[in-house]
């Protein structure tokens, strides 16, 4: 595989513009809490496609996006009616939006594939994605509807931030939050539908979760979420080309996401403010701290019954307490709270004072 | 109808009822999502079950991938436990993980597996009446419609057995704590079958059209009663009845069997979803309405009470002052005549003697705001009629 390759280029490109603009309307989608939703439209497309080829008999995958459009569309309106007019809930609607127009999907391409019309292969590379069918017209397409997604959100950029955090004051402020619900919706559909023919109807709701899923570990703040978002985003779409590339028989869409995955998981673990080995890191820190000041309240105690607080205590009094070490001792000294003399320690009047103010919350530490 | 058929259609009915059942306590637990996700990750499951056996009906197989549906539920449960994301996301995160990795392992190792990505998504069965269980020599059916049959006896054991707990934990979970039914195990166990009957499922019908197996027939028998018993024969009922519609639909267009099912499944939730009597869009739509055209009555009526001078009672004014379009200020005041609640006089509209203590109780009614109040009301004002 020549990596300089005209074709490998278009389909860098294409990948990696794909995941800019999932990373960043993926970014809404998860703090809005509709990371299912995506899923739901992407399977909810496949029938739009199939319909858009009965009626069309073309394979241009513009026609075809169009139809999965209009199908993704309905369905997520479907979605909402489902929520709103009965006593349904969300996961309830959508799975059975998912299913019920996946199914349908799945028996127009059956269908499709029995009729006499030689034009009908490779309709079902939207199940999984096939970016090396990707054309330089593809990727123009998404380039512009990149650029229309940009451009309406930073247009919109306020009231999207607004309705994203808080939807009643957005509300009483005077927006018209149906039309902002509405609007950013509708680009996570198209953002769906543009990633079909190389990511697949199945595997498409990662494509938009994954890169905002990691970079919302890395920060607290939304533009730079939506930005980190755009480029674990492309960098997914690219390295999970180059390798699927590199490979037979790999299919682009599973690839990506794996990529997209090992993002999500480094950033799970390593991700300094929110990360599981910080947070572990921490917690270990905060109970050796705790039994720092065990030790160092039992000392107080025991200091407490004799005049002089610096008077010398054997060690071996600490024996029945549990909290003690060796280690806890030296780092108790280091913090100047004792001093230690052979098989004796003291308090300092420094460690004194911390230790009589350590359950006192009106104490200021530091 | 030959042989095959029938098998064909025994085996479908048997997985519409073995899915409606954990389907229906799944939406009713508000863990629809959960089934899509299991029936994405089983999926690398089967792959290393089937390098192992090679034969996609053999119990170690379905241990397997059941085991790796149940993974998926402890995983998701622990990314959402960390914080990190919110429960949806985590779903999200990883059953297209799972699914990739085994879409993957499938791809790599193409030559040496009889196992395509298209049986994956819409399962076999068509083919299943020819992989036969030949026991002591004589033939004793499909091998899967042993399969599906053990699932569903199994699942109908569980169902009848603890009933009770399940009822009590879907509903209060609370309550089922303090009763001593562990709402964990009652949870997982849940969770168990449904891997189970996703993975017995898979083969006939694949990976997705399981989930609409499991929430179709439940959703559309949620919108008609609310009566867990009825709850489940109905999604029971609607779950064999869209099989063997689908199964001939199929016949006829030479098209999936799995996708005709799905489609059938659909369009009896679309006519649950219009028609349904109470819950349905079309009676919500119009008892929307009716409410509407009630409150405006009761605004039309207070303000006639509490105006004595004549313009303001007159036909043409009220429209003016109270702001209603031409057509609705005719149905509140065709309304309101007909129930003999105002007179019309020389276009000057007043209240009746009923129309006059009707209204005193309403406001009374909404001072005090006491449903003791509506029990001995409802006879007379429609609004609370249900």
């Amino acid at each position: 595989m020549n990596f300089t390759d005209y074709t490998f280029l278009v389909i860098a490109i294409g990948t990696a513009i794909l995941g800019a603009v999932c990373g960043m309307l993926g970014s809404f989608a998860v703090l809005r809490k509709q990371s299912l939703l995506g899923d739901a439209i992407s399977h909810a497309a496949l029938p739009g496609i199939a319909i858009a080829f009965l009626i069309t008999g073309a394979k241009e995958s513009n026609v075809l996006l169009l139809g999965a459009l209009i199908s993704g569309l309905v369905g997520t309106f479907w979605i909402r009616g489902i929520i709103t007019k009965t006593h349904l809930k969300s996961d309830t609607a959508l799975g059975l939006i998912l299913s019920l127009f996946f199914g349908f999907g799945m028996l127009l391409l059956t269908f499709i594939q029995k009729q006499p019309n030689a034009n009908q292969a490779g309709l079902d590379k939207y199940l999984f994605g096939q970016a090396a069918t990707l054309l330089i017209a593809d990727v123009y397409l998404m380039a512009i509807v990149t650029g229309l997604c940009l451009f309406v959100l930073l247009l919109f950029w306020k009231e999207f931030k607004i309705l994203l955090f808080d939807a009643d004051y957005t509300k009483t402020l005077g927006f018209n939050t149906k039309f902002i619900d509405v609007l950013i919706t509708s680009f996570i559909v198209l953002a769906i539908v543009l990633g079909l023919q190389t990511v697949g109807v199945v595997l498409m709701s990662a494509m938009l979760l994954a890169p905002a899923a990691a970079a919302r570990q890395w920060t607290n703040s939304l533009s730079t979420m939506v930005i980190l978002a755009a480029v674990f985003g492309a960098f997914s779409g690219v390295f999970g080309t180059v390798i699927s590339a590199s490979q037979n028989n790999l299919s682009t869409g599973p690839v990506i996401v794996i990529v997209a995955g090992v993002f999500v998981l480094v950033s799970f673990v390593f991700s300094p403010s929110r990360g599981l080995l910080f947070k572990q890191i921490r917690f270990m820190k905060n109970r050796r701290d705790l039994e720092l000041y065990k030790t160092l309240s039992f000392m107080h105690h025991i200091a407490e019954t004799h005049e002089d607080i610096s008077h010398p205590h054997s060690i071996k009094l600490l024996n029945n307490f549990q909290g003690f070490t060796r280690k806890t001792l030296q780092e108790l000294e280091e913090k100047n709270y004792i001093t230690i003399s052979g098989l004796n320690w003291s308090l300092t009047p420094e460690g004194f004072e911390k230790a009589s103010n350590l359950y006192n919350q009106n104490f200021k530490d530091e | 109808m030959n042989n095959a058929q029938v098998e064909i259609q025994l085996i479908a009915s048997l997985v519409a009822i073995a899915c409606a059942i954990p389907g229906t306590f799944l939406v009713l637990r508000k863990m629809a999502m959960i089934s899509d996700a299991i029936s994405h990750s089983i999926l690398p499951g089967i792959v290393i079950g089937f390098f192992i056996t090679q034969d996609l009906n053999s119990p170690i197989l379905i241990l397997l991938a059941a085991l790796t549906g149940i993974i998926t539920v402890v995983l998701v449960e622990y990314i959402q436990k960390t914080g990190l994301v919110k429960e949806d996301t985590a779903i999200g995160l990883v059953f297209p993980i799972l699914f990739s990795i085994g879409v993957i392992m499938i791809a790599k190792n193409a030559n040496d597996v009889h196992l395509d990505i298209d049986a994956v998504l819409l399962g076999e069965l068509a083919f299943t009446p020819f992989d036969r269980l030949i026991w002591f020599g004589t033939d004793v059916g499909p091998k899967s419609l042993w399969l599906i049959g053990g699932i569903l006896v199994l699942t109908l054991v569980l169902l009848f057995a603890f009933f009770k707990e399940l009822k009590v934990s879907t509903f209060d979970e609370g309550l089922s704590a303090s009763l001593g039914f562990s709402p964990i195990l009652i949870h997982y166990g849940l969770m168990s079958v449904s891997s189970v009957t996703t993975v017995g499922a898979f083969e006939a019908v694949g990976a997705i059209l399981v989930v609409a197996l499991m929430i179709a027939p439940a959703a559309s028998a949620y919108l008609l009663t609310t009566n867990l018993k009825k709850m489940l024969l109905l999604a029971v009922g609607f779950g064999v009845f869209s099989a063997i519609s689908g199964y001939w639909l199929a016949h006829t267009l030479d098209a999936s069997i799995a996708g005709s099912i799905t489609t059938m499944l659909g369009l009896v939730f679309l006519l649950v979803y219009l028609f349904a009597p109470s819950k349905g869009v079309i009676a919500v739509l119009y008892r929307e309405k009716q409410q509407r055209t009630e409150v405006s009555l009761l605004t039309f009526l207070l303000h006639l009470k509490n105006h004595d001078e004549l313009e303001e009672r007159h036909v043409n004014h009220l429209r003016e002052h109270i702001n209603w379009q031409k057509v609705r200020a005719k149905s509140v005041l065709d309304l309101a005549l007909k129930n003999n609640m105002i007179v019309i006089n020389k276009n000057i509209v007043s209240l009746t003697e009923k129309g006059n203590t009707f209204t005193t109780k309403a406001i009374d009614y909404i001072i005090t705001n006491k449903d003791a109040q509506i029990e001995d009301m409802k006879d007379d004002f429609f609004l609370f009629r249900g």
